[in-house]
């Protein structure tokens, strides 16, 4: 009976239930939009700073990350194989590193040099989707080499032209050979584009003298935000001599800046959440107070004050869940948009290398359940709450009081 | 009067001499210094150089030959092992080119690089071209003197681009060789040692011929220069030291 009654006091003031609605359709839709962009420059920045090159999780011999020493490496075997072959992992790396000098005719610079293998790596980092000129190593490359622009730039190289590289190896000779240029990549961050080669993993695994090693495994799993518990749970099934790094080891001042984002997020979620969830209660509650005289008829006609209570909170509850649908289905449309097509500001802004992630010039938005969930629920409860007040308001008021109570 | 003023004279004449004794004797360190610098090249030098390197990794043999050419020019080319032969570097001025036979390629060395170690060891690039100046970018002092040695103290000048913070020389007065050199860091911390050896004479010159570099951070490893052949004064033209003849082709 009250819920018949709940439904026809909705349908009968149309006006009054298409604003209230549309209110928190607007509010709701927004808020869901504004909480996927925050999550997109997070994701941005996050994966600037681990797609490019670190990955999620880095498997290496104990203490090579500090030092990067030549002399800590390792070979693949069972146990890694069967941790790589966990669900969360989506890709992997096999890498060798050597540091030595690069030299093109009368130019010559230092360099970082990273042996791959191109089919594995491209499901770590994004180089590939990076590159300004020629293209990206190929399976069967057997000298090509992949370089950042900076340092293309201080050779003064071209995709064809030859390079040579200087080394020392690891019995001691002096490593040298000559690599084809493929491609040239600009990620945007410096430390990268001025030093960064790509080369095929057997190609420095010869020049290095060190068959069949690796220095690390870089890992990129589906979950990034959680990689730490992730290393946690994988480092007991690893051999002894190997560790396991997830990216905020390796990037602490990145964990640091994702930290003051998160905070930084919060104060303005929070703002947001305020503004929001306000503008519904004082609809929904204005909508309320204005029957509390037609609240009144109905209690001198003999329904109970709880009865009152419930049909708003009826009311309150299928407009709120109604005007919330509708809200997430606009704020998935406009996130989904904005996740696939963006808005793109690099002509007034330049990328910021900060922390060794990159914000790029450019609004992204992600979806992410928890961002349509708990605006959604909060929402509601504040929109119940609107309703309740008034409701309660009115069912407090002698009849009398009620009817003639004006507005 | 008379006495008072003889007395001054007297003081004077003091002044001088100690002034003169103690300016004639910073020349001296500094040409004793460079003397000892340029112990194994002298105005030109044709020599030929066996090289062990030893790491906690890997031990090397490397035979060499090298020439130069007073202090600015410099080449030294492999001889053995095979898979290296060929290999040269040459220094003319501050520059220095290595040569690479198996991709046939001259590489000049970067001024970032010149720290890296040179041919494996444990000299680096800057001690090559930056070896020949100490003695013109240094202040000595005698810190000691003993019966058989002196203790010298370089210090460097002011704005003197140099990568040590202190070099102590010990060198042996009777036949004016060193026997140890150390050098400290900015920090004023030893880093490195260079003890020498196997004191002979050639063409005419007293020399240590064995000549060891041992790295302070890295107790396992070091570095040993042995000097087989050694000609002074050799006829050797400018244009020897060429980017043509590093590679070889003469």
């Amino acid at each position: 009976m009250l819920y018949q009654l709940a439904l026809r006091n909705i349908w009968r003031n149309r006006r009054r239930t298409l604003l209230t609605l549309s209110a928190m359709i607007i509010s709701s839709a927004l808020l869901i939009l504004a909480l996927g962009i925050f999550s997109g420059m997070l994701r941005d920045m996050l994966a600037s700073a681990t797609e490019q090159y670190y990955g999620h999780l880095v498997i290496s011999a104990k203490g090579y990350q500090d030092d990067r020493d030549m002399f800590r490496h390792f070979s693949m075997d069972k146990s890694i194989e069967n941790v790589l072959k966990q669900d969360e992992i989506t890709g992997y790396s096999q890498r060798l590193r050597s540091f030595g000098l690069l030299s093109h005719q009368q130019n010559s610079s230092p360099g970082e040099i990273l042996g791959i293998l191109p089919s594995q790596e491209q499901t770590v980092t994004g180089l590939q989707d990076s590159l300004i000129d020629g293209h990206y190593l190929t399976a069967d490359d057997s000298n090509g080499a992949v370089l950042g622009s900076g340092l293309a730039q201080r050779l003064n190289v071209v995709p064809g032209d030859q390079l040579v590289f200087v080394t020392q190896a690891a019995d001691g000779s002096i490593g040298n050979d000559l690599l084809l240029v493929r491609g040239i990549f600009s990620t945007g961050d410096i430390g990268y584009d001025n030093t960064l080669v790509l080369v095929p993993l057997a190609w420095l695994q010869q020049l290095l003298v060190l068959p069949g090693q690796i220095h690390e495994i870089a890992v990129k799993t589906d979950q990034p935000l959680n990689a730490a518990a992730l290393a946690e749970q994988y480092r007991v099934n690893l051999p002894d001599a190997l560790e396991i790094l997830d990216w905020g080891e390796m990037l602490p001042q990145m964990r640091e800046v994702v930290a003051s984002y998160a905070v930084s997020r919060m104060i303005i979620v929070t703002i947001l959440y305020l503004a929001t969830g306000l503008g519904i209660l004082n609809t929904f509650f204005m909508a309320v107070m204005e029957r509390t005289r037609e609240l009144g008829v109905l209690m001198a006609l003999g329904m109970r004050p709880g009865q009152i209570r419930t049909m708003i909170m009826l009311e309150t509850a299928i407009m709120g869940s109604l005007g919330l649908l509708c809200g997430a289905v606009v704020g998935i449309a406009l996130s989904l948009y904005m996740a696939l097509v963006g808005v793109d500001l690099s002509g007034t802004l330049t990328p910021i290398t900060y922390a060794g992630g990159t914000i790029l010039p450019r609004l992204h938005a992600v979806i992410e359940p928890a961002n349509i969930l708990i605006p959604s629920v909060c929402l509601l409860i504040v929109s119940l709450l609107a309703g309740f007040l008034p409701a309660n308001r009115a069912a407090k008021m002698q009849p009398v009081v009620a009817i003639r109570d004006a507005i | 009067m008379i006495f008072l003023s003889l007395l001054k004279i007297l003081f004077l004449i003091l002044i001088f001499l100690s002034g003169s004794v103690s300016s004639s004797l910073a020349v001296d360190l500094r040409e004793l210094i460079r003397a000892v610098e340029q112990q194994y090249t002298g105005q030109s030098s044709i020599s030929e150089v066996e090289m062990t390197v030893v790491t906690g990794h890997w031990e090397r043999h490397l035979k060499m030959e090298s020439w130069s050419l007073g202090r600015e020019r410099f080449l030294i080319r492999i001889l053995a092992p095979i898979k290296e032969r060929g290999v040269a570097t040459l220094k003319v001025e501050n520059e220095v080119w290595n040569y690479l036979p198996k991709v046939d390629r001259v590489i000049r060395i970067p001024p970032s690089m010149m720290g890296g170690a040179w041919m494996g060891s444990h000299i680096t690039n800057d001690d090559l071209v930056k070896a020949n100046h100490i003695d013109q970018d240094y202040n000595f002092t005698l810190l000691e003197e003993t019966n058989e040695s002196w203790r010298i103290e370089g210090i460097p000048k002011p704005d003197a681009p140099v990568i040590w913070g202190k070099i102590i020389y010990q060198i042996f007065k009777e036949q004016l060789v060193p026997s140890q050199i150390d050098y400290f860091d900015e920090e004023g911390i030893l880093v490195r040692q260079i003890l020498f050896d196997d004191v002979q004479t050639v063409s005419g010159r007293t020399i240590p011929l064995k000549m060891t570099v041992v790295p302070l951070e890295k107790p396992k490893e070091k570095t040993v220069m042995h000097y087989r052949k050694l000609q002074f004064d050799v006829d050797l033209k400018k244009d020897f030291f060429s980017l043509g003849n590093l590679k070889g082709r003469r």
